[in-house]
């Protein structure tokens, strides 16, 4: 058999310079390098063109016996590590580099493509092994990725400078290690022409420098999350922008010096940005808007939250009959002064949006609604909270034409009745629906809800697969609207109460999550939301409890003397006034239902999974989600730094 | 045209010949498993009936390697963005791969080492799990006894590489 000769073949394909590859390839002026060629290293001095035939030979008996004895020496380079790549935990590939010399030059690439930085003290061991002069491996070109974002705040300059030896660093995380400045990262960028992707989410004292240093080195650059970096400014953007021509993913969220000069310079630049977030850019005006997308013809996401100033304008000066296929999620949070000719012309520019943001745009009315369902089947998440003139009629359409909404979140839309809330019902594939403060919805439309659905025409019938609903200050709301939900909708996760009187009994709230603790007493006082276990527990309870009217109206009677809140309950705390409960909303505006912000963190938790510790917005974020935003999706499918 | 070729198309019989001069037939769906296979009967053009040389796998190992062609025949074609797939480190392997995979260390070998010329991932997928499977969870010495591996560091390099690699401890 031609073993030899197929060993030969593997020699050369064992050497890669990818990010996979984990040959550790050492500096020609390296003492080291000699020592780790002696001897055993068959690889190395089986090439035919450096060897006289007599030694092959010798060297191919060799081979051929240690082959014998140990069948695993027959795999080449290249399948050892395949091997290797399937060992997820670095005890297992640390076990192998002690192996023999073969395996660990096998595995040490694995192994330190991404080291532990978790704790202080692996981060302490990686440093003193990467700075070392003598290593056995020159270990600090083998990281590829780099990640201290799990220490914050304790990393500090000290910490990344000995790090910045590490040149072929591709994906630099530093997520709101606060303490960082423009000293250690300068130093970290200077000559790393490898690195794919930055963050820097909340080092807030970082300036224009390293962004200068940044467009200097990083010509390979795709991601980039400067979020709340509030001190880089135009000038050095521009030269971001010039340099770093094939960014796709940018996050500039809170970066609140930016103007349209620097995202224009993106827009000319950088052609190939899939994902643009400029949440909280508030200097932002129309032309910038207008140029991302005329020349962005891959932007798939583009964010705007609260950049004010943005006008229909922004849309209306795209050439005519110009559409942008590509673009998918649009979100215009709190862009107050978008009407619906801006949504009419939108809709018509990105036919295939599928996320469309416009919770906050205040003047929008049914005529805008009517716009959107031109999207169809395409939209699968609508948020149209604060939208306060939409009507059932504008609902009604939305339902009948864009059947695969999966989120819609109608939030204080107060002019919503149980006619809106039965057709939504009726959509197959919902999952998370919104509807904090419309409050005049009843029972009625949680039976809706609660009813199983029948899957197309003549199909099986189904039950609802609905997981999030958001009811606070729905203060119409009794029990037995919300005991059938809880019994027809298995999948069910997370039900928010907040203000709605008929669940702030003792033997309930005990299943409720913790009010968030920058709640005031008043606040806690209505919290009631319950999630994941909690669903469960409080429909177990329900089952159980037979009791119900009478336990309900003890429990009540102690929460009113209590807390003096003055009002009168109906028995089994049904009947709660309407005026009442609107009352209480309306003091305390949506920041009082309290799932919004304690939700706003898994939110960003799941971003920051998926977009690879490309973390999003600020505690200001957050607290404007407010009522009830959940919008767990909010980064589906940002794989930003992962490229 | 003819319906019998149409309805029911003919199992078309292809002929390898191995390393070691043995002739195999075998259908060519089953073969067609393998890229490299696939790639050269395509270059062919189909119905020459040429026997096609492999040179780098003998007769037992390329028996093997056919019986885990023919259990996966119809299973759906490899994603082509493999980069994804070899990230996932999972080393689960169904059943039947286990009990295949269940043979002495020589023949396993062999079989990664075919798999791999002949462009079948996913049986080079399943060997490389079955070898990991045999790494986890043994020290350095264990896994050595089950390789038969010879130790060639001295114990000041074995300890130096302990050292530099502390870090790396399982969570």
């Amino acid at each position: 058999m031609a073993r030899a000769r197929r060993i030969q073949r593997d020699v050369s394909t064992s050497r890669s310079d990818t990010s996979a590859s984990t040959s550790p390839e050492r500096g020609v002026d390296d003492d080291n390098d000699s020592f780790m060629m002696q001897g055993n290293d068959s690889q190395s001095s089986l090439a035919p063109s450096v060897s006289p035939e007599a030694d092959t030979e010798t060297l191919r008996r060799e081979l051929e016996e240690r082959c014998r004895v140990s069948p695993i020496s027959r795999l080449p380079a290249e399948l050892m590590i395949s091997i290797f790549a399937k060992l997820s935990s670095p005890g297992d590939l640390k076990n192998c580099m002690l192996v023999s010399r073969e395996w660990s030059r096998n595995s040490v690439g694995l192994l330190w493509h991404r080291p532990q930085t978790n704790k202080w003290v692996s981060v302490k061991n990686v440093i003193t092994t990467v700075r070392k002069a003598n290593s056995f491996f020159d270990y600090g070109s083998l990281i590829k990725r780099l990640n201290l974002s799990a220490l914050g705040s304790e990393v500090s300059d000290g910490t990344l400078q000995p790090l910045s030896g590490c040149k072929r660093v591709e994906r630099l995380t530093l997520t709101n290690c606060t303490k960082l400045s423009d000293l250690s990262l300068s130093i970290m960028l200077k000559d790393n022409r490898s690195l794919l992707a930055l963050d820097v989410t909340g080092l807030d004292s970082i300036t224009d420098k390293t962004m200068f240093a940044l467009a200097e080195n990083a010509v390979r650059l795709q991601g980039l999350n400067i979020t709340n970096c509030k001190k880089i400014t135009d000038e050095s953007l521009e030269a971001v922008a010039r340099a770093c021509r094939h960014i796709k993913r940018l996050k500039l969220n809170g970066c609140s010096q930016l103007t349209d000069k620097s995202i224009i310079a993106f827009a000319m630049n950088c052609h190939y940005i899939l994902e643009i977030d400029l949440h909280d850019c508030r200097n932002l005006e129309d032309e910038s808007i207008t140029t991302l997308l005329t020349e962005g013809p891959h932007l798939r996401e583009l964010r705007l939250a609260h950049c004010f100033r943005i006008t229909d304008n922004a849309f209306l000066r795209l050439p005519s009959e110009a559409t942008y296929e590509s673009l998918r999620i649009l979100d215009l949070t709190d862009c107050g002064e978008l009407q619906d000719m801006g949504v009419q012309k939108i809709v018509q520019a990105a036919p295939r949006l599928r996320n469309l943001v416009l919770a906050k745009c205040r003047m929008l009315t049914d005529r805008a609604v009517l716009a959107i369902t031109r999207l169809g089947k395409n939209l699968h998440y609508i948020h149209l909270g604060h939208c306060s003139r939409i009507t059932d009629a504008g609902v009604s359409q939305l339902v009948k034409l864009c059947n695969r909404i999966r989120y819609i979140d109608l939030a204080c839309c107060v002019n919503l009745t149980d006619a809106s809330v039965t057709q939504l019902a009726t959509l197959p594939k919902l999952k998370r629906i919104g509807l904090v403060k419309c409050a005049a919805i009843t029972d009625r439309s949680i039976l809706a809800l609660a009813k199983p659905k029948q899957q197309g025409h003549g199909g099986p019938v189904v039950p609802s697969v609905l997981e999030r609903v958001h009811l606070s200050y729905c203060t119409n709301l009794t029990l037995s609207g919300i005991h059938a939900l809880l019994n027809n909708c298995p999948r069910l996760t997370h039900l928010s109460l907040t203000g709605v009187q008929a669940f702030l009994r003792e033997d309930l709230v005990v299943f409720c999550r913790e009010a968030p603790a920058e709640f005031n007493d008043h606040q806690r006082d209505l919290f009631c939301v319950f999630s994941g276990l909690g669903v469960t527990r409080l429909r177990n309870y329900l089952n159980l409890d037979t009791r119900m009217p009478l336990s309900g109206s003890t429990s009540m009677d102690d929460d009113i003397t209590l807390h003096g809140n003055g009002m009168v309950m109906g028995m089994g705390g049904m009947g709660m006034g309407v005026g009442v409960g609107i009352g209480i909303a309306g003091m305390y505006d949506d920041r009082n239902d309290g799932s919004g912000s304690n939700e706003e963190p898994e939110m960003i938790l799941n971003v920051t999974a998926q977009a690879g510790g490309m973390a999003l917005g600020g505690p200001e974020a957050m607290d404007e989600e407010g009522d009830e935003g959940g919008d767990d999706d909010f980064g589906e499918g940002s794989e930003i730094m992962m490229g | 045209m003819a319906s019998s070729s149409t309805n029911e198309p003919a199992k078309q019989i292809i002929l390898l010949t191995t390393s070691d001069n043995a002739d195999m037939r075998v259908e060519r769906e089953v073969a067609e498993r393998s890229i490299l296979i696939k790639n050269l009967l395509e270059d062919l053009g189909g119905e020459s009936g040429e026997a096609i040389p492999i040179p780098n796998v003998n007769e037992a190992v390329m028996k093997k390697v056919l019986e885990w062609c023919e259990q996966h025949r119809k299973d759906p074609p490899a994603s082509q963005d493999d980069d994804s797939d070899s990230r996932k480190k999972s080393t689960d392997i169904d059943e039947w791969d286990q009990k295949f995979m269940q043979v002495d260390q020589e023949m396993l070998f062999e079989i990664i080492l075919a798999a791999n010329y002949l462009d079948i991932k996913a049986l080079l997928d399943v060997g490389c799990k079955t070898v990991a499977n045999m790494i986890k969870g043994k020290s350095p010495d264990e896994i050595r006894k089950t390789f038969n591996i010879q130790n060639d560091f001295t114990p000041e390099e074995e300890d130096q590489i302990r050292r530099e690699n502390e870090w790396a401890e399982d969570r």
